[in-house]
């Protein structure tokens, strides 16, 4: 019976070829018990073969955790990861760029070994979920027979290199950084520079500063197409940005340098992998991206470290041989350009012009935004698109990271007839860039980190929003939602208008689905500034929350400020208070249906969950303690807001402290009000014991306490202030977590002191 | 000669539905459906993408094969399409493959919180193949499949006249739709498989 591999034989570039018979080999390797599982799980992971929701083997089907008895019993791929159990692939497609022949493969490999749908990630990445492991090699050759690889897709490596969608036909670009991200990408993909990395390493290429495509503040290296006049001719380089990220705790990049030239890009971004290898952290997970490198060392110290580096770097000819080939660079339209005429213009078509069609500075070309909800496109759909794009646009497609395909050198005049195709196929709708046009993470539907529903939740509001997109005014169209399904911010939440991420509550001695809101986030700028959580509020109370701000918005708003410039006017005190009862939710016996998720009908859970008879009086305690601590992060947001830095600081510390009390006291409720007193209670009943520890993040969050406490640090400026917020935030939200599994497990009442607790409460 | 469609395991088979049943309520009779063990396989997990329009709807994923209430091409139907292999030849693993269907099937159409939405119109089937190395969507696959299908279809439709029609796109999988003259409810079709 032949094989892809005998069928696409001589069709895969060599060593790619070679690299999967690798891969394949260690699987089998694996499978015999050969590798490490450990070791195995980097391998997997460097091919972008990652771990989904349940793959632990278990699963909670709404009335208790149930195993899933895979065939391979209990042979696994990794840690805890069982190899039958479905996993995600990831698939790079660099600066989003992908040709009609790729996406008629990702349209048969997501029908034959998916679900029949490409999701594209906010990297622009396309994702096929539900694949059997023993799938990925023959995904991986089809893949590289059309110059598709994954290397380096997961794992601790240089991810996905992004750029604007728009790279090239934008008004007000610098210059096409295109060519730029593909060199990049080609340059470190397998490099042995990159190997040795403690975390992920993410780049970004913007055209230019102002708008938010390239999103370059948030990368751990973010390029900002600039020019210089020298000698009398325009010179072409980057400001380049290291150290941002967002994740748990979101880090701004700073400024390295603000003109790399275009010959020393390659050079520096090797020269900073060198130094990330060698310097960056290995051990502890939590602290290991560039952002934590650079903070520590200081960006002054960073680069001189790096320009030391570079000096040393042996000539490569690959540095600067794809410029030369720059003058011949550049797509070519299929049409020639011409004017949208007088043709009759179908309903919904103006609409849709309005939202999701960009002039390119081309004449008579335009781009044209296909709005895919949640990212979602059929393998059906693909396959029809790519077809619709050889016959409009030839090659120039390209995902975008807000989760949508555009079509680059659309002639004006075709539009009418494309908006036809792309309507017959479900692909037509409006609000490109929009409120409606939501992004969010996989969350809890396949994300095994996921608390709670991101894309069940921005399904609905999707629903609810597009109903009556028509009717809301311009201001509330340009807002921007993002939602992730917990503090990673893979739904890259800090940076939107209104941005939610996952959490629980315990109520009563049930955990009901919640969404932290933050406020405040900039998306243009290339995400200029990030929002800060308000508070928690039921998942089911979200789309009400929606309605509040907006309407408070437009009631309140002063001349043409968005809502970012009126969230920062009104301050987040004032829009914490419009949230009122929103924030509440019923006893369950009045109202069940807060205790499920959007798009999910199973009580919802976080793991197994238990009552005890007294449970509710000891949540009382914990959560009212909790409540207190989440209170006093909210009063050094204000703080950080006012830029008082050093109180900020202060109440952020607080904050964790009384985090921490909360918890002891659930053991020992005699603890006092010292710091010394309470930290070394909390260390001893739940950091060594590691009752505290997340199943994912181990003790990462008591770090941030323990670090806080030793070292006594005051805020210094703006982002060491911010860094503590967030980090006294995520901390009271795992002291919410951590009480939760103790309530659940019953362990809240061993000893004698949980009873003194009952008999206080009682 | 044999053709590699012999060996074909990726099967998938949707019977078409009366109207579209609401894809929320769907949502819940699958769960309910693992809690239960109501269909065959192990079943992991339902993924909603009752969100894309003309998509595959809900789906019911289970380790050996997905159920799902299917929209693709706005043409509401039950699916179901395995992914691990099967017993038997060709004839044996279709007939396995509409049977697993049918059985969902008729659970749906005895779902009272779906009402008439999951009725089976009963008369028109549409056999799929994932898997373009096996069996490329052409008129040798087409040719080597038929004494399979034609074993299948006159046990279904009780040697009832039928008309057969393959999207030739030689992109799409192989494909083949079948209408029948006279259709029957999913007990029915099922119970003549198994006669
Ligand atoms: S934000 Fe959380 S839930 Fe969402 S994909 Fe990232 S890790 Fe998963």
């Amino acid at each position: 019976m032949t094989t892809w591999k005998e069928k696409l034989e001589g069709q895969m570039p060599e060593d790619w070829a070679r690299e999967i018979d690798i891969f394949e080999n260690q699987m089998e390797l694996r499978r015999q018990g050969k590798v490490e599982e450990k070791l195995f799980a980097e391998t997997r992971l460097r091919r972008g073969a990652y771990g989904q929701r349940y793959d632990n083997g278990q699963r909670n089907d709404g009335t208790g955790t149930k195993p899933l008895a895979f065939p391979q019993g209990q042979s696994t791929k990794g840690p805890d990861t069982v190899w039958d159990a479905p996993g995600m692939q990831r698939i790079k497609i660099p600066f989003g760029g992908m040709n009609p022949e790729q996406m008629d493969v990702l349209a048969d490999l997501a029908e034959e070994y998916s679900d029949g749908i490409c999701h594209i990630t906010t990297r622009q990445d396309i994702q096929l979920h539900y694949v059997h492991f023993e799938d990925t090699p023959p995904m991986l050759r089809r893949l590289a027979a059309v110059g598709i690889t994954t290397r380096e897709a997961c794992g601790n490596s240089v991810r996905n290199v992004t750029a604007c969608p728009l790279a090239g036909v934008c008004r007000d670009e610098s210059f096409d950084v295109t060519p730029y991200a593909n060199a990049t990408m080609q340059f470190l993909l397998g490099h042995p520079d990159i190997q040795d990395f403690g975390r992920k390493f993410k780049i970004a290429f913007s055209g230019c500063r102002q708008h938010a495509c390239g999103l370059v503040t948030m990368h751990d290296m973010g390029a900002i197409a600039v020019t210089r006049e020298v000698d009398g001719k325009t010179v072409r380089g980057f400001e380049l940005y290291v150290g941002g990220g967002l994740g748990a705790v979101p880090h701004e990049a700073v400024l390295y340098d603000d003109f790399v030239a275009e010959d020393e890009i390659l050079p520096i971004a090797q020269a900073i992998s060198r130094v990330f290898a060698r310097l960056g952290e290995k051990r502890n997970r939590a602290r290991a991206r560039v952002k934590f490198l650079v903070k520590s060392l200081g960006i002054d110290e960073f680069k001189r470290l790096v320009e030391e580096e570079r000096k040393t770097l042996p000539h490569d000819e690959r540095w600067t041989a794809y410029i030369e080939e720059l003058p011949a660079y550049g797509e070519k339209p299929l049409k020639d350009g011409s004017a949208l005429n007088g043709a009759g213009r179908p309903e919904g078509f103006e609409q849709w012009y309005d939202t999701n069609v960009y002039k390119q500075r081309q004449e008579g070309y335009c781009v044209a935004a296909v709005t895919l909800p949640l990212g979602d496109i059929t393998s059906y759909q693909m396959r029809a698109l790519a077809e619709i794009a050889r016959r409009y646009v030839g090659e120039s497609v390209r995902t975008t990271v807000g989760q949508n395909v555009v079509l680059r050198w659309v002639r004006e005049a075709d539009l009418i007839e494309l908006y036809q195709e792309l309507d017959a196929l479900g692909l037509s709708a409006p609000g490109a860039e929009s409120i409606v046009d939501i992004v969010a993470c996989p969350g809890t539907d396949t994300c095994k980190l996921g608390i709670a529903s991101s894309r069940g939740l921005a399904a609905e509001l999707r629903t609810r929003l597009a109903a009556k997109a028509v009717e809301l005014d311009q201001a509330v169209r340009d807002m921007r939602i993002k939602i992730s399904g917990c503090f990673n911010s893979c739904g890259q939440h800090h940076v939107s208008d209104l941005g939610f991420y996952g959490v629980s509550r315990n109520v009563g001695g049930y955990t009901v689905p919640h969404f932290q809101v933050v406020v405040g986030g900039k998306w243009v700028d290339n995400a200029g500034s990030y929002g800060l959580p308000i508070g928690a509020v039921p998942s089911k109370n979200i789309p009400d929350v929606v309605t509040c701000f907006t309407d408070a918005f437009l009631k309140e708003r002063e001349g043409q400020e968005s809502f970012q410039q009126y969230a920062s006017r009104v301050g987040k005190k004032a829009l914490k208070e419009k949230l009122g009862d929103l924030t509440k939710v019923p006893a369950r016996d009045d109202d069940a249906w807060y205790y499920s998720d959007w798009g999910d009908p199973r009580e919802f859970t976080i793991g197994d969950m238990g009552t005890g008879e007294c449970a509710g009086e000891v949540v009382s305690l914990v959560e009212y303690d909790l409540s207190f601590a989440e209170e006093l992060v909210f009063e050094a947001q204000l703080h950080l807001d006012d830029g008082q830095f050093e109180a900020a600081a202060e109440k952020s510390f607080k904050a964790m402290l009384q985090g921490a009390k909360a918890l002891v006291k659930m053991q020992f409720l005699d603890v006092t009000d010292d710091p010394d007193h309470i930290v070394s209670e909390f260390r001893q009943r739940y950091y060594d014991t590691e009752v505290f520890f997340d199943r994912f993040a181990g003790g990462k969050f008591a770090q941030y306490l323990f670090r806080r406490h030793e070292s006594k640090e005051g805020a210094g400026d703006a982002a060491s202030a911010r860094t503590l917020v967030e980090e006294s935030s995520l901390f009271v939200e795992a002291c919410h977590a951590c009480s939760a599994k103790v309530q659940a497990q019953g362990t809240a009442r061993e000893g004698d002191a949980t009873s003194s607790v009952v008999t206080l409460e009682i | 000669m044999a053709h590699s469609v012999d060996n074909l395991q990726r099967i998938g088979v949707k019977f078409f539905l009366s109207e579209a049943p609401d894809p929320e309520k769907v949502i819940g009779v699958f769960h309910r459906w693992i809690q239960n063990g109501s269909v065959d396989g192990m079943l992991i997990d339902v993924a909603d993408y009752s969100h894309v329009e003309q998509g595959p709807g809900v789906l019911l994923v289970g380790h050996e094969g997905n159920y799902a209430v299917d929209w693709t091409r706005n043409r509401p139907g039950v699916v179901y399409y395995r992914k691990q292999p099967l017993e038997g030849d060709l004839g044996e693993r279709l007939r396995t493959v509409c049977e697993t269907a049918l059985q969902a099937a008729e659970l749906l159409e005895d779902e009272s919180d779906l009402g008439a939405g999951a009725k089976l119109r009963g008369d028109e089937v549409q056999i799929f193949a994932n898997d373009r190395l096996l069996a490329p969507n052409d008129a040798g696959t087409q040719s080597a499949f038929q004494p399979a299908l034609d074993g299948l279809l006159d046990r279904l439709f009780n040697g009832s006249s039928r008309q057969l029609c393959r999207d030739e796109d030689p992109k799409e999988r192989f494909n083949m739709d079948v209408k029948a003259e006279t259709g029957a409810a999913a007990a029915a079709l099922r119970a003549r498989l198994n006669d």
